[in-house]
């Protein structure tokens, strides 16, 4: 499993096999801070060790080590073929998970991706069947536009109205599959119905190398990780999510609008949903009232995988996206192993989550621990 | 800024008149007004439930007053958000920082105010950080998490915070109260600086030495009421300590003679690491031992020891002249030793449920029957019971007991506790938070427990209260027993003195 994420202190007791790898091909990396140091900021712990950044790189680690062990079980096991299979069939829970973990970091959760996808998927299909010359822009904008919108719904529920957003997303999961269930009165879109270019698009690529093909919805998926990552690392607003998650008390004696915040992070997380509903459509071509089905589940393990706490405050992007790669690769790849029963493949799915969690909690949990007890022990020690 | 810095008065930075709130039966704040000058330090000082507190939430936003106006620099302000407060320069600092944990200390510094522009600007974040940092003589490395510092450093980037932001009124709220000796004067050189910067700075402090080394003006509050401004050359640590116990007693307050029997309850030498340190006492049946001292001093976490929620680390505990190890509340419980939380909402009551429910929740095995069902009639007859012993006023049993007054939701912890048998029952702040015939009446049922045999350990902020129903004094501070009186004759000035560690 991968290192404590949240520990800058114990760099030290990573001592696991894994966590001794990944700090030196950090090193080797030069990852860590936020850049170099400017010339007279004292460097610290800090400047040198980032957990999220850790978190990150060990990720890609695990992602590795999967590879070469199954590499080992299963014979012809790195192909160009399997490559392709997971790049496009990873894309949607890349982006839905890249979405979810803008939510969690506000200490919010969003349930209705799912169904978003569904919405999306069905309303910008049926659109295109019957507009079979609509350009491609215009399509995928109002995937993204209907995405948004349920999103702000969502986003103005929660921030406005004071719900749980677990217990608003439940509701609106539902609540939009139903909408969904009336637009849709049993129809089902099919490929045949739909332009050309939405049907190939996950054939779609970029560039090859060999059988190894960088397809355009795996571009599309990580560009969009990439730059959300950045948006949260560098813009304002994405601090101000990091800080609303982090200490809500804080942040209101800070005077952060947390209302629009919140309501923000709903609608981009509803837009990236929307635009993976626009996937969804080119994926499967064929769409019906359970597109998307229980694709929320699958968005939130990943993302919780990918380092992004619960409890709001931390975790990357980019962490969540290579958590949805890491799930996608293990679910793909334990079929093939015969020796593993379909039954375990689903328990190891499970333990891997269950798993990233608990590590989280303790970690969390003792690093509070500490540090409550460091005040106890200055409070004494002032008589 | 206008005025002279240190000659007579310059023009008031805050006043605040005639500012009232009300909390339900509570009446926090009464008709107080306040007045701070540029580059003066401003202490505020008071018993628990003075109203500084509310006071502090006020002028900051949190709450807004009932009655009262308030004007910065001669304008008159309506601070009715956290926001508008930092507009108008007032920042608070508390005991426990308002830190992001998972962000940076530059981030800290800035967020809010200063994180100009929509792009973060990582190097000149860390740069400005830096010199802010640097300004203030603080050796902390603005690119680390927040979450590894010490309260200590946590609350020194409070302070870089607030003078990033220019700050006009600095509120510190008991800001020493969990700092080592060392911190606590590097804070003070920080107010120092601050103060020379034009700042007015309103310190809060229990701590009264501190207040006389670092204040120019002294408040005191007292039951929401304030009572006294003074330069410090003009008053005495006596006559503060006077004017914030000032308080007749009042009729109410009886005591009963009472023949105390054999030793109940026989505590040696009890510490549990870094938090309360060798605290011996006996308490005999029939007998109300008072717990005084301020908040933190330690009294709940020997009580807590005792119930076995935070087991002592170290000592004895002889219940009966049987030495036992309390290491769970069900050992407690058996023994008959039962604590009745400070802490209503979170430890003490299931506010949802019904006043029947609450009572027969820790003794529920007798009410039950075949097949561990409830036996409905018989739970609902001790409530009644209790109801009538202790005139508790609730529509209903079933009511839920989050709907009764605070008052009868304590006297239904009580009931609770009463109906577990106890031998030892230990109160903590049992009338904090209630009216004042409500007040009075828990006084009468614990005059009336410790007359039927029972030992009572009383633990209260209330110095009235713990001179006028105990029949010994315990005094605490900062984690150790500090004096004993007997209550007949002990006076609230002595006991305060013990509670805040000052020889008279």
């Amino acid at each position: 499993m991968s290192p404590p994420p949240d520990s800058p202190r114990t760099p030290k007791t990573q001592s696991m096999a894994m966590g001794n790898r990944l700090i030196d091909m950090k090193s080797l990396l030069k990852v860590g801070g936020n850049g170099s140091s400017p010339p007279g900021v004292p460097s610290g712990p800090a400047a040198r060790i980032s957990p999220e950044r850790l978190r990150e790189v060990s990720l890609a680690g695990l992602i590795v080590l999967s590879l070469v062990l199954f590499n080992l079980v299963v014979d012809n096991y790195i192909s160009g073929r399997f490559f392709n299979r997971v790049t496009i069939s990873v894309s949607i829970i890349a982006l839905l998970a890249a979405g979810q973990s803008v939510v969690i970091v506000t200490r919010q959760i969003d349930l209705s991706v799912g169904s978003i996808v569904g919405v999306s998927a069905y309303v910008t299909g049926d659109m295109l069947t019957a507009h079979l010359g609509l350009s491609p822009v215009i399509a995928i904008a109002v995937a993204i536009a209907i995405g948004a919108g349920l999103g702000l719904f969502n986003g103005i529920l929660v921030a406005y109205a004071g719900v749980p957003s677990i217990i608003v997303t439940l509701g609106t999961l539902a609540l939009f599959r139903a909408v969904l269930v009336n637009i849709a009165g049993g129809t089902t879109l099919t490929t045949s119905a739909l332009p050309d270019w939405v049907v190939n698009l996950p054939r779609n690529t970029v560039a090859s190398v060999g059988d190894f093909d960088l397809r355009v919805m795996f571009v599309i998926a990580l560009a969009a990780a990439i730059v959300l990552q950045v948006l949260m690392g560098r813009l304002r607003w994405g601090r101000r999510l990091y800080a609303i998650g982090s200490n809500p008390d804080a942040a209101a004696s800070a005077g952060l609008p947390q209302a629009r915040l919140t309501l923000s992070a709903f609608m981009v997380c509803g837009a990236l949903a929307g635009l993976a509903g626009f996937m969804f459509l080119g994926q499967y071509g064929t769409v019906n009232v359970t597109a998307g089905y229980t694709l929320e589940l699958a968005a939130i393990a990943a993302a919780v995988v990918g380092g992004v706490s619960i409890q709001g405050g931390s975790g990357t992007v980019i962490g969540a996206f290579l958590g949805a790669v890491l799930i996608q690769i293990l679910d793909l790849s334990l079929v093939r192993v015969p020796q593993i029963s379909e039954f375990w493949q689903d328990a190891i799915l499970g333990g891997l989550i269950l798993g990233a969690v608990v590590i989280d909690v303790i970690v969390n949990d003792r690093f509070r621990r500490r540090l409550r007890q460091r005040r106890r022990d200055y409070g004494i020690r002032y008589a | 800024m206008t005025g002279g810095q240190q000659s007579g008065n310059p023009n008031p930075v805050l006043e605040m008149s005639g500012v009232s709130k009300r909390f339900g039966a509570t009446q926090a704040l009464d008709g107080v007004s306040l007045t701070l000058h540029p580059g003066e330090v401003h202490a505020l000082v008071g018993e628990n439930g003075a109203g500084k507190s509310t006071l502090i939430k006020i002028m900051t936003g949190l709450y807004l007053s009932d009655t009262g106006t308030t004007s910065v620099e001669g304008t008159p302000a309506h601070i009715s958000s956290p926001a508008d407060a930092q507009r108008l320069g007032i920042t608070a600092i508390y005991q426990e920082p308002l830190i992001f944990g998972d962000l940076t200390v530059a981030e800290n510094i800035f967020m809010g105010h200063a994180d100009r522009g929509r792009v973060v600007r990582w190097r000149d974040l860390y740069r400005d950080a830096a010199a802010v940092l640097a300004q203030l003589d603080i050796d902390i490395d603005p690119r680390s998490p927040a979450s590894v510092l010490t309260v200590g450093e946590q609350q020194a980037v409070e302070i870089a915070k607030a003078m990033s932001q220019d700050v006009r009124i600095l509120i510190m709220d008991e800001p020493t109260a969990a700092l080592s000796a060392h911190e606590a004067q590097q804070l003070f050189h920080q107010v120092e600086r601050l103060r020379d910067a034009g700042v007015a700075v309103l310190f809060i402090s229990h701590r009264l030495d501190e207040v006389f080394a670092i204040a120019d003006r002294i408040s005191v509050f007292r039951d929401g009421r304030h009572i006294s401004t003074r330069l410090v050359e003009q008053t005495s640590q006596d006559q503060v300590v006077q004017e914030m116990v000032g308080r007749e007693l009042d009729d109410f307050y009886l005591h009963t003679q009472r023949q105390a029997g054999e030793v109940a309850l026989d505590v040696s030498g009890l510490g549990r690491e870094g938090v309360f340190d060798n605290v011996s006492f006996t308490v005999r049946r029939g007998e109300v031992v008072g717990f005084a001292g301020l908040v933190g001093a330690g009294r709940t976490d020997v009580a807590l020891a005792l119930f076995g929620i935070a087991p002592a680390t170290s000592g004895t505990i002889a219940v009966d002249g049987n030495p036992v190890v309390i290491d769970s509340t069900r050992t407690a419980l058996d023994l008959g030793i039962t604590y009745l939380s400070e802490d209503r909402r979170h430890r003490g009551l299931s506010m949802p449920m019904s006043l029947t429910a609450n009572v027969s929740l820790p003794t529920l095995r007798r009410y039950c029957r075949r097949f561990r069902m409830v036996n409905r009639s018989e739970e609902q007859a001790t409530a009644e019971h209790y109801r009538n012993r202790l005139s508790i006023r609730t529509p209903g049993l079933s009511t839920p007991v989050g709907d009764l007054s605070g008052g009868n939701q304590q006297k239904t912890m009580l009931a609770k506790w009463l109906n577990a048998t106890p031998y030892v029952v230990i109160l903590d702040e049992p009338t904090r938070g209630i009216d004042v015939g409500a007040k009075a009446e828990v006084h009468r049922i614990v005059n009336e427990l410790a007359d039927d045999g029972l030992a009572v350990v009383l633990i209260s902020s209330d110095l009235p209260e713990v001179l006028a129903i105990s029949d010994r004094i315990i005094v605490m501070r900062d984690g150790s027993v500090t004096a004993t009186f007997d209550g007949k004759t002990a006076d609230q000035e002595q006991v305060m003195n013990a509670a805040i560690g000052r020889q008279a």
